[in-house]
This record gives structure tokens, C-alpha cells and sequence, in this order.
């Protein structure tokens, strides 16, 4: 659960443009410690970029982005690891699992992890504990002396966060994480995050599937041509964008007609409704029977459909 | 510098597990080295030069007949004669500038062209990668030497005067036998009639070409000279073991230089591609989000490949060394090697930069390589192209690789003879190492 008060990553008019193309376009968000942040929003919408740029690996035509105080008590003084994520001190604070499956497929799980360790100087006792917790963690330890290689999509997914923790960040920056994967290891992906999330892990999530942003995420940031349209916990944005929800019944023979709400024809029922549960409780207890009943209830789709006027899969 | 090792670690052991690229480094060198071996072997081989050869020659004898002889041979179209004294010649010949160097004995000109002599003794020397045009030049020298006795005709006054000295000379050998005495004047007088013959018919205009000369040369049972070969590499000390001076000049000690460039153009080519490799699969997005500089990545790649290259130097040598070659300084060894790998560092370093994908850098190294190594001597000796090929061999660091390998292996080099081409490789490296990693630290943002 997100602690309040404190920002742990703060993006400020964040501007990036690829020749004539605006990929991101005046971002702005903060991120308190211990939230999942979603950034949803539909392939091409800038959401790689956003990432590139928090973590110090794109350089913004204009903006800045800041990694707070440490959540850790013993580093909250440590001036040096505040700052741009362009500072090495401070990125040593973010883990990332890129996209693209960033392993080394030649190598077996235990060497990636080994191998990225070492790069964060972890040696020794420390090196071999923080390796079996990620193979725990990714649940690859039965096949750590396995090439990456010959990994499933789903193996290699999980491989791909587990690499990105190796080192204990505060801040985790996944960008996609389940594309590609069967629904086991989605399942497992999932089950992986909210441990972390547990932990206290700061997330910044990307997603273009409404359901895992439903699912993992405290606010969710739409985001579409560069642009951040709206942000707020998933109720909030249904509130705010949803619009009504949809219920469609079959009436039974000899149910009662009057004054039903919506369109009634060849004895189906639809209308759209604020409280749909409350409508169709007190449409019972008027003699109106129900052979069929279907409630259509707004969802972040629909919050896309109405701030962009598409669908988030086109 | 513990980053760049375990990159650089992890770098061979990605290679490693890279069967083709394996296969290029290690396997395809060998073969080479064991082709070529085997084709120098023998004896023959076409020698269809695309231009003269350059041979010294060293008269000591400096007579009118040692410069007839010298005047014979340079009119033969497929020979470049460079007049000059026997130490800077074997020195130019061991430095591969010369083909070979011919001495001419300081009794040269007393028994060229002469049948009851001793045959005139000539030294030569070749460079021992040039095996296949040793045969050939000793057939030019023999006729040359034939035309000599052909000489001896052409003047019969001078020839009479030559037979009665010798005459003379028998007549006062008191130690020489009655029979012996007759049987070698018998000789003489038959040629003293022979030449009175041959006058006659020069009088009378008969045809000179064709079957005279021909018959001089070739008919008797006499040798014309006495070619015997001058070591001009390597001294041998007369403790050697028997075993020792028999691996001298072994075939190997001339392919195995080109098979080792071929394993360091593998080097570089498996590690180029590495570079680009690291940015399609995602994983130099990794690196540059962990606290590694751009130095740390590209010195990993970098300390990954000249390992390899030293790996591959050595594991040619001690091959090499099992089949019979023996370099001929371990330290002059290592000094080229060092040099190479810096070299080809530098080159890989800079050819990394020119493609964006894996497939298009291996393609352009590729080509470069094949470039570098066709016109280095890699493929084809440097002795068989043509001057202007042969200058722009000068281009080519492989050409100076193998130069100081086999500067170290066979050529004997001294430590400063060592030092212009290994100097030329370790300056190709630094230029190539500061314009490959600002061209890479651009292209990785």
C-alpha cells in the first residue's frame, strides 16, 4: 500500500521528440513510495520513452525527472543518491525489466544473474544470497544451470523482473511484462508483483491490457500520443470517464411491462444506469422477471474510449 | 577495472558457447594453417609470377666471367637482379624485400663453363616461403651457367689459350698418374679439335642457334655448377641436436603466421558483432541502466577480444610447435602477439560502429576483413601480386601482423627490427581505439 506524503519519482514536463514525431508531450506525474503506478496506454502512446527518461537512459528535450528520499532508513541522508537517474548513485536505485527480453541467451540463469550482480558489486555471501532469492523469486531454481536460451516466452518474462531485482531497488520500472507469455506465467508474473508490492517496492507499471492495470495498480496514468490524459486510482477513473453502466435483460412470459426504464422490444429490456444493481433490485420487486440478465459495467476501456474518442486496442 | 573483467568474462564465455563463431576463431584458422602448410610442402606449385622477381646477387669473384654470367641471367624476363654485398642481401631476403640471394664463389669465373673442372660452387639462398620459386631460379642460374660454356666457344682464341693452360698444368702435376695424365689430355686435345671445328663452321656462317648450344649445354655427363643452399635465417649452432636443426624451416613455420591472422580476424569479426548484438537483444539497454560507464562496456569488449586474440596466437603456436614449428624467439613472439591484439582490438572497436544490426556489422566486418586479409598476404603470398598490390599491402595491418609473427617465428628479427612493424600495429590500434570508442559512445547516446 502507498505510503502518503513522500514522492519517491517525480517526473516535470517531460518533453521528447524523435525528429518531427512529439513522442512524449509535457509529462507530468509523482510517485509516492511503496505505489504501483500504471501507465496504460496503447502501443506508440510513449510509454518505452517515459521509461527510457526515468531511468536516465533517454535525455528529455525539456523536464527533469528526480528520485526521491530513500525509503530505506539508513540511506534517507544520503544526498547523493537523490537526484537524476542520469547519476549512476541514483540509478543504482531503480531496477528496470526492459521490453525486450534483456538476457544474455548463451548464458544460464544463474550466470545472468551473476553477471548483473556483479555489475551492482555484489560479491561473495551476498552475491549468492541475492541470486537464490531471484531464482527463488522467478521460481527458475530447478533449472538455474539451464541456457536462457531454451527458456519459454513465459520462463524467460519472469527472468527478465528477476534480473531487474538482483540488486534490491527501491524503485521497479516494468515495461510490459506479460507480453508474450502463456496465462500461467502470467499468473505468475502477477503473483510476483504483488509480493513485491508487499515488500514495499515502488512500480512504475506499463501495460496496454486493461485488466492487468485493473488488477496490480494503485492510480493508473492513461497516456495516449505522447500525452498523459488522466490520472487516478482505477474507481476514480471510472467515475470520472466511465460513463453509466449497460444492463440488458430477457423477461420472462407474463413478467410485468410498466413503465420500464430504456428500450423494451420483443421482450428484452436495455437501459444504462448509474446504480445498475440497485435498478434492477427494485425492477424485481415491481413484478418484473428475469429469464436473462447482463450488466455491462464501465472499465478502463471504456475510460479510454471516452478520453480519446478510440478504442485502446486500435 | 573488476566491471571490465567480468564483462569481458562474460563476453568469452557467451563466445564460447557460440559454436560457428568458435569455429571461426579457432577451427577455420587451423585449417588454413594446415592447407597452406601442406601446399608448401612440396615442392611445386605454379610460379606464375605477376612480376619480376627479386633476387640479390653477391659476386665475389668479380671477374669477366662472373659478369657475363650476371649479364645472362638479368636477361631473363622473370628475374629482377639487385647487385649488392652478402650480409644486407640475406637480411633483405630474411625480411622477405628479396626473393632470394645468389653468391658467386671467388673462383667463379676460373671453372664456369668448363668441362674437366670442378663445377663453380653458387650459394642460394630463399626466402623460405618462397619454396616454389627455388626450382625455378635454379634452373634460370643452370642456364645461365650453360650459357657460360657457350662462352667458352664463342671465343676460340681465348678458349685455346684457356686449354693450354690447362694443358700445361697437367704436364707439371707431378702427383697426377701416367693414365690419368693421358686420359685428360686426350680430352683436351679432342676439344681443341672440336673448337677448331666449331671455328670452321662460324667461318663458313653456319646457323649459331638451335642445336649447338643445345648440345653444349645439355650433352655430357658434367655438372654445370654446384648450387647449394645458404641458410639465410636462422644460425645454427654446431651443439644443436640433429632433431633441433631438422625442425628449422619447417612448412609450418610459414603457413601457421597466416593461420593466426585468420583466428584474430574471427576475433574481431565474433566481437564486433557482439557489440550490436548487446543493443538488439536489449541487454545494452541493461548495461547502461546498471552504474557501468560507457568506458567499462567498451573496455569489457575490448580486454574480451585481445584475450581471445592471445588465446588464439597461442593455442596456433603450440599446434604449430606439435607439427614441427619452432619460433624463433618466444619473446619476440609475445611482443607481436601483444601488438596484434591491440591492433585488432582497435579495428574491432572501430567496425563495431558501422552497422546497426548484427547482420549488417558481420556483413561489413566481414568484407573488411577479406579485404584486409587478400591484400595483407593472407590468402595469397605478398611475393605473388603485383608491385602495385604488393605497395598497397603496405595498407593492411594484416600485412604487418604477419610480418612481425614472422619476425619472431622464422624471420629472426632482433628486438629493434621487431620495433617498425610492431610500432605500425600498436599506432593502428590507439588511432583506432580513440575513433572506434567516440564513434561508439555517440551511437550508444
Amino acid at each position: 500500500m502507498a505510503n502518503t506524503g513522500e514522492v519517491m519519482v517525480e517526473a516535470k514536463g517531460l518533453v521528447k521528440n524523435f525528429g518531427p514525431l512529439r513522442a512524449v508531450d509535457d509529462f507530468s506525474i509523482s510517485i509516492k513510495p511503496g505505489e504501483t503506478l500504471g501507465l496504460l496506454g496503447p502501443n506508440g502512446a510513449g510509454k518505452s520513452t517515459t521509461i527510457g527518461m526515468m531511468v536516465g537512459l533517454i535525455r528529455p528535450d525539456s523536464g527533469s525527472v528526480n528520485i526521491g528520499s530513500s525509503s530505506k532508513p539508513g540511506d534517507r541522508t544520503a544526498n547523493e543518491t537523490i537526484g537524476q537517474p542520469s547519476q549512476p548513485a541514483v540509478r543504482k536505485r531503480i531496477g528496470v525489466a526492459p521490453q525486450a527480453l534483456s538476457l544474455y541467451e548463451e548464458l544460464s540463469a544463474k550466470e545472468n544473474l551473476e553477471f548483473f550482480a556483479k555489475l551492482y558489486n555484489l560479491r561473495g555471501a551476498k552475491l549468492s544470497e541475492r541470486v537464490n532469492w531471484a531464482l527463488d523469486f522467478s521460481g527458475l531454481q530447478d533449472r538455474k544451470r539451464d541456457l536462457v536460451g531454451k527458456f519459454s516466452g513465459g520462463m524467460k518474462r519472469r527472468m527478465n523482473i528477476a534480473v531487474a531485482l538482483i540488486h534490491e531497488p527501491e524503485v521497479l520500472l516494468l515495461d510490459e511484462p506479460t507480453v508474450g507469455v502463456d496465462p500461467q506465467s502470467r499468473n505468475h508474473i502477477f503473483e510476483s508483483i504483488e509480493q513485491l508490492q508487499s515488500a514495499g517496492l515502488t512500480i512504475l507499471y506499463t501495460t496496454h491490457y486493461m485488466e492487468e492495470a485493473q488488477r496490480l495498480c494503485d492510480r493508473v496514468a492513461i497516456m495516449d500520443q505522447g500525452k498523459l490524459l488522466a490520472v487516478d486510482t482505477v474507481d476514480g477513473l471510472l467515475s470520472a470517464y466511465g460513463g453509466k453502466s449497460i444492463v440488458t435483460a430477457e423477461l420472462k412470459a407474463g413478467s410485468s411491462t410498466d413503465n420500464l426504464p430504456g428500450t423494451f422490444a420483443e421482450n428484452k429490456i436495455r437501459f444504462e444506469s448509474d446504480k445498475p444493481l440497485d435498478d434492477v433490485a427494485q425492477l424485481s420487486g415491481r413484478g418484473v422477471n428475469f429469464q436473462t440478465l447482463h450488466i455491462a459495467q464501465a472499465d478502463l476501456e471504456s475510460v479510454f474510449l471516452s478520453l480519446t474518442g478510440r478504442s485502446l486496442r486500435d | 577495472m573488476q566491471r571490465i573483467l567480468d564483462m569481458a568474462i562474460k563476453d568469452l564465455r557467451v563466445l564460447s558457447r557460440d559454436l560457428l563463431g568458435a569455429f571461426f576463431i579457432v577451427g577455420f584458422p587451423i585449417l588454413m594453417g594446415l592447407f597452406f602448410g601442406s601446399m608448401m610442402g612440396g615442392i611445386g606449385g605454379d610460379s606464375d609470377s605477376t612480376s619480376k622477381m627479386q633476387l640479390a646477387v653477391v659476386d665475389l669473384d668479380n671477374s669477366e666471367m662472373s659478369a657475363k654470367f650476371i649479364s645472362a641471367l638479368g636477361e631473363n624476363q622473370n628475374l629482377e637482379l639487385i647487385p649488392g654485398e652478402l650480409e644486407p642481401s640475406k637480411e633483405k631476403v630474411r625480411k622477405g624485400s628479396l626473393v632470394g640471394v645468389l653468391v658467386l664463389a671467388e673462383d667463379f669465373g676460373d671453372s664456369v663453363g668448363l668441362f674437366w673442372d670442378e663445377p663453380p660452387e653458387i650459394q642460394l639462398g630463399m626466402d623460405p616461403s618462397r619454396g616454389a620459386e627455388s626450382a625455378m631460379i635454379q634452373g634460370f642460374v643452370m642456364q645461365s651457367v650453360g650459357a657460360m660454356a657457350s662462352e667458352r666457344f664463342a671465343d676460340p682464341n681465348e678458349f685455346r689459350n684457356v686449354i693450354t693452360d690447362a694443358k700445361t698444368e697437367i704436364k707439371n702435376d707431378q702427383d697426377m698418374s701416367f693414365l690419368n695424365r693421358q686420359l685428360q689430355s686426350a680430352f683436351l686435345n679432342s676439344v681443341e679439335g672440336m673448337i677448331d671445328s666449331v671455328e670452321k663452321m662460324q667461318t663458313a656462317d653456319a646457323d649459331p642457334d638451335g642445336e649447338t648450344d643445345d648440345a653444349v649445354i645439355s650433352g655430357g655427363n658434367f655438372e654445370f655448377a654446384k648450387i647449394t643452399s645458404l641458410d639465410i635465417t636462422r644460425n645454427t649452432e654446431s651443439s644443436d641436436t640433429p632433431s633441433k636443426k631438422v625442425n628449422l624451416r619447417s612448412k609450418w613455420d610459414i603457413s601457421f603466421p597466416q593461420a593466426m591472422l585468420w583466428g584474430v580476424l574471427g576475433c574481431i569479426a565474433g566481437f564486433s558483432a557482439s557489440i550490436a548484438r548487446e543493443k538488439t537483444q536489449g541487454t545494452m539497454m541493461r548495461l547502461q541502466v546498471a552504474p557501468v560507464s560507457k568506458f567499462d562496456v567498451v573496455a569489457g569488449k575490448g580486454l574480451a577480444c585481445f584475450i581471445a586474440v592471445i588465446f588464439v596466437v597461442a593455442l596456433m603456436t603450440a599446434l604449430g610447435m606439435a607439427l614441427g614449428m619452432r619460433p624463433g624467439s618466444y619473446l619476440n613472439l609475445g611482443i607481436a602477439t601483444v601488438s596484434v591484439g591491440f591492433c585488432f582490438v582497435g579495428l574491432m572497436i572501430l567496425l563495431s560502429t558501422v552497422g546497426k544490426t548484427e547482420q549488417s556489422v558481420n556483413s561489413v566486418v566481414w568484407m573488411c576483413n577479406m579485404v584486409m586479409a587478400m591484400i595483407g598476404g593472407c590468402m595469397i603470398p605478398v611475393a605473388f601480386m603485383s608491385g602495385f598490390i604488393r605497395q598497397l599491402s603496405f595498407l593492411s595491418p594484416v600485412r604487418w601482423a604477419i610480418v612481425a609473427i614472422e619476425g619472431a617465428i622464422w624471420r629472426d628479427f632482433s628486438l629493434a627490427e621487431m620495433v617498425f612493424p610492431c610500432s605500425i600495429l600498436l599506432g593502428v590500434g590507439a588511432v583506432s581505439i580513440v575513433l572506434g570508442s567516440v564513434l561508439l559512445s555517440r551511437k550508444l547516446g
